[in-house]
């Protein structure tokens, strides 16, 4: 015990100890909490008791359809976000930064955007007559417009653009927490640097790796704006087929009942992520 | 020598090429969009056929446009002055506390974060459905304000992490009762914290779509809200025009944040 | 035609504007033990990662056993090194982490079994091969680094102030330990080290760095016995030096007169000095006694403190010029008991004392 306490002796002002934390936690248990919980509780009770809401949700070829859809888009965007991320991370990490600086405003840039006109970018770039098709035509690559949006393409292309910042900026923390003389060391031991990467980079990086994917999965699952705008009506995800389930169809239950489904899926996730963020904390920064 | 950026060699030159392919990509859309802003083409052709200030007139010269966009910073203000008096006041607790569950009160109110916008788009909106919120600018505020809440409490716990507690204790030691230490002593030392938390929690309503979509009535729209229908309808360059000031307020805010920070971390 | 098994040929490196090595040169005969010492910022630690591969050198060149180095990449050069920081792989076990230069040679794997243990041993760490690095002291990280060095019985083993990091009680237990090592295998051994005690007890020859050139290189009795210059008297065990002017030279014997006017004769001097120039004179603080011998020169002195050091006593002296001076006589020393005093005198033998150009 250092120096005298004063933390309970607060009366006026700002109050200390757990107190002053109320007004949030009256805000999140009324608006947030509650609502959740009664949405869920529609789940089960909408249009009426029992649980014939998840029957046609796991019953139904359309719905499991989105479900193994949404699972196929949020795991093509993460693996491709990671292969993406990884280089740049890497060269950010160590990266004069006089140049670093640049490439990280950028990314600030991009990150700060309107998600809306970023988005809107990407449905005026890849359209059929859009730039991007016409300068692979002029180029002489295709001679066909490609279909880049509507598709799986366009979700991927739009949903990674989105979530690189997310992947890059944690990464760069890990790949800063590696010892460079670390791979001096791997170096002299003999290691080429294919080796050196495969042995002792990429472990290393593993936790960071792992972390910022399993993130960038959990929103990939229930992102809701790039995926209605750039996505099929074929390949609907399960955050547009909720919305679209309440907002046109008006079926709350089944609406709440797809809901539930995301809410555990994100929620173990997360719990899975935290895990993995602790273990690395607690490992001492490796 | 994977991590000495001097002794990569070739691999340098490809990781360099990419990681510049790679910020191109990310720069490509912004930029994109505000040339597309002053082209002529009504069909969004690139290269624009000629240069116009049109799209600017329409967008400036339709009230709808206007108003969605003041509604958007006047919601987004009250929400953001929500989210930062709350959030200082939750991460006095948070930080300072010594109570059992402090890390679940921290998971809590930092879930909003975490759970897909649209399971809380549904829920809230279905509960002011029935208490008569939806549609209302204070339904939107207190919407906002609960999504906006974790970008508010981040920064600010982070910063009072940072703040030795025995100044505080050594200013109320010089006589100051613990009201004027925090007032005088740690509210100056963490003000980095508090404003990043209000430019995130400004942008973090400033930018919200999905609840939005739910809240909105034909008298009370945001800008995404606006932006959004004219997507779902068609591409007009109108949008690019919206876009482009978006992001011209983007680098703005950039800008001033960057500056405010070298002044303020004086 | 005598090749040296090492030899650094005129290495030169520069940092912009900033010369960081002055065309060294070095020949190190196979299995010598050869450390290069000197503060921080001479240049040592720049030619060891010139050798190891780390820095390009902007001149000069690296030759082992007359094949140049420095086109070799550091994973194929074969050098062994043992790094200041811990650099052993956190995410491996100890054994694994002196596995890893066998398996990146795609040696088989009895071999690898066999030269794990084989390593093991000599470091004396056999129960510890399943630990991984994180559940080690640092004196045990040092040694498994060691063993990761020397797996592949590289021919020359470089080590960039491996003890810096550990306690002085393990320093010296490591030290014996690099001792036995290099006694046991007979590789050759760069070593740095800003630590002159290390120096000493460690190696057969030292190369004493200063600003980036080599001021003086042999064997730890010439650097103390036969310092080459007033930087490596003053680096090498302590030192006294008191300003003088020089008289008269010969036979190799000078003559000076000290700021208090009394005349010294018969210091041995290498170096020819002008008649009336300035110069310094270096005393070791245990070459002073309290008593006068036969061929002593006397000083007058102030004694304003002492200190008892078990086998040693050490006395503060100032001389009526204000220059004070460091006596470690020891405790057993006839008049080493003395109280503080003035007109005390203190003696020394000229023959042990150094001239150096002031």
């Amino acid at each position: 015990m250092q120096g005298i306490s004063f933390r309970r002796s607060s009366v006026a002002g700002l109050p200390a100890g757990s107190g002053s934390a109320l007004p949030a936690l009256l805000l999140v248990g009324l608006f947030f909490i509650m609502p959740v919980v009664a949405l869920l509780l529609r789940s089960v009770t909408d249009p009426e008791p029992g649980l014939q809401n998840y029957a046609t949700l796991f019953g139904s070829g359309t719905y499991v359809r989105v479900f193994l859809n949404t699972f196929l888009v949020a795991s093509v965007v993460t693996a491709v976000t990671i292969l993406v991320a990884f280089p740049v991370a890497w060269m950010l990490a160590i990266m004069p930064p006089a140049m670093g600086s640049i490439v990280f405003g950028i990314i600030v840039l991009s990150m700060w955007t309107n998600l809306l006109t970023r988005t809107y970018a990407w449905m005026v770039l890849l359209q059929r007559t859009g730039v991007i098709n016409r300068a692979l035509m002029g180029l002489g690559i295709i001679h066909e417009p490609l279909p880049l949006i509507n598709n799986l393409a366009g979700v991927t292309i739009g949903m990674v653009y989105i979530m690189l910042p997310f992947m890059i900026l944690p990464l760069v923390g890990t790949l800063r927490a590696i010892d460079p003389m670390t791979l001096r060391a791997a170096a002299l031991c003999g290691a080429s640097p294919f080796e050196a990467f495969r042995r002792i980079l990429l472990p290393l990086s593993l936790p960071g790796v792992a972390a910022g994917g399993l993130m960038v999965f959990v929103m990939s699952l229930g992102y809701f704006v790039t995926p209605a705008l750039l996505g099929g009506t074929s390949n609907m995800m399960l955050a547009e087929m909720i919305a679209q389930t309440v907002q046109s169809l008006l079926n709350w239950g089944l609406g709440s009942a797809a809901a539930f489904v995301l809410l555990v899926v994100t929620m173990a996730l997360y719990a899975i992520q935290l895990r993995l963020v602790g273990a690395r904390r607690a490992g001492g920064g490796i | 020598m994977l991590l000495d950026y001097e002794r990569l060699g070739w691999l340098r030159v490809a990781l360099v090429g990419f990681t510049a392919a790679v910020a191109a990509f990310l720069l490509l859309p912004v930029v994109f969009i505000v040339l597309l802003s002053f082209g002529s083409s009504r069909w969004l052709a690139f290269p624009p056929p000629g240069w116009t200030l049109r799209w600017y007139q329409q967008l400036l010269g339709d009230p709808t446009w206007i108003d969605a966009a003041l509604t958007s910073a006047r919601i987004a203000a009250m929400a953001a002055m929500l989210a930062v008096i709350i959030g200082l006041f939750a991460a006095f607790s948070l930080v300072r506390g010594e109570f059992r569950g402090r890390q679940v009160l921290r998971g809590l109110l930092l879930t909003p974060m975490v759970l897909p916008v649209v399971v809380f788009a549904i829920a809230i909106y279905a509960f002011f459905l029935r208490i008569g919120l939806a549609g209302t600018t204070v339904g939107f505020v207190i919407a906002h304000t609960i999504l906006a809440l974790p970008f508010a409490i981040i920064p600010i716990t982070a910063a009072l992490e940072g703040f030795d507690k025995s100044i505080e204790d050594a200013a109320i030691v010089c006589g100051a009762s613990p009201f004027q230490a925090r007032l005088r002593i740690t509210l100056p030392s963490i003000r980095i914290g508090i404003f990043s938390a209000a430019i995130f929690s400004f942008l973090a309503s400033w930018d919200e779509v999905v609840v939005a979509i739910f809240m909105a009535s034909p008298t009370l729209q945001t800008l995404p809200v606006k932006i959004w229908g004219s997507l779902r309808a068609d591409l007009s360059p109108v949008v690019a025009a919206a876009s482009s000031l978006l992001v011209g307020l983007t680098f703005c805010l950039m800008i001033v944040t960057a500056l405010l920070r070298r002044k303020l971390s004086r | 035609m005598t090749r040296s098994f090492l030899s650094i040929r005129a290495l030169r490196k520069t940092f912009g504007a900033f010369v960081a090595v002055h065309d060294v040169t070095i020949d190190v005969p196979k299995g010598e033990f050869l450390t290069f010492l000197g503060p921080s910022g001479s240049g040592k630690s720049t030619t060891l990662y010139a050798i190891a591969g780390f820095q390009d050198p902007s001149s000069g060149d690296v030759l082992l056993e007359d094949m140049s180095l420095l086109s070799v990449p550091s994973h194929k050069r074969n050098i062994g090194m043992v790094f200041q920081r811990y650099t052993l792989f956190p995410h491996l076990s100890v054994a694994e982490n002196i596995a890893f230069p066998l398996r990146v040679r795609r040696r088989p794997d009895a071999e690898i079994k066999r030269k794990v243990a084989d390593m093991l041993a000599l470091v004396r760490l056999e129960n510890f091969a399943d630990r991984h690095p994180g559940a080690l002291s640092g004196g045990q990280q040092q040694r498994v680094a060691l063993a990761r060095a020397l797996a592949y019985d590289p021919p020359i083993l470089l080590m960039d102030e491996p003890l810096s990091a550990l306690d002085k009680k393990l320093r010296q237990e490591i030290q014996a330990e690099i001792r036995r090592i290099h006694r046991e295998t007979g590789v050759t051994i760069l070593y740095v080290t800003h630590d002159q005690e290390e120096a000493l007890h460690l190696s057969d020859r030292i190369a004493l760095f200063r600003e980036g050139r080599i001021e003086q290189i042999g064997t730890g009795e010439d650097l103390y016995l036969r310092p080459a210059s007033e930087f490596v008297a003053g680096f090498i065990g302590n030192s006294n030096f008191l300003p003088a002017e020089h008289l008269q030279t010969a036979r190799g014997a000078s003559t000076i007169r000290l700021a208090d006017g009394s005349i010294v004769t018969g210091i041995k001097t290498t170096t020819s000095f002008g008649q009336g120039q300035r110069v310094r004179l270096m005393v070791r603080p245990e070459a002073f006694r309290l008593a006068p011998g036969a061929t002593s020169a006397a000083l007058a002195v102030e004694i304003i403190d002492t200190a008892f050091f078990g086998d040693r006593r050490r006395v503060m002296a100032r001389t009526a010029a204000g220059d004070e001076i460091d006596v470690r006589p020891a405790s057993d020393a006839e008049g080493a008991d003395s109280a503080t005093t003035s007109g005390k005198r203190i003696f020394f033998d000229p023959g042990s004392a150094f001239l150096f150009p002031a």
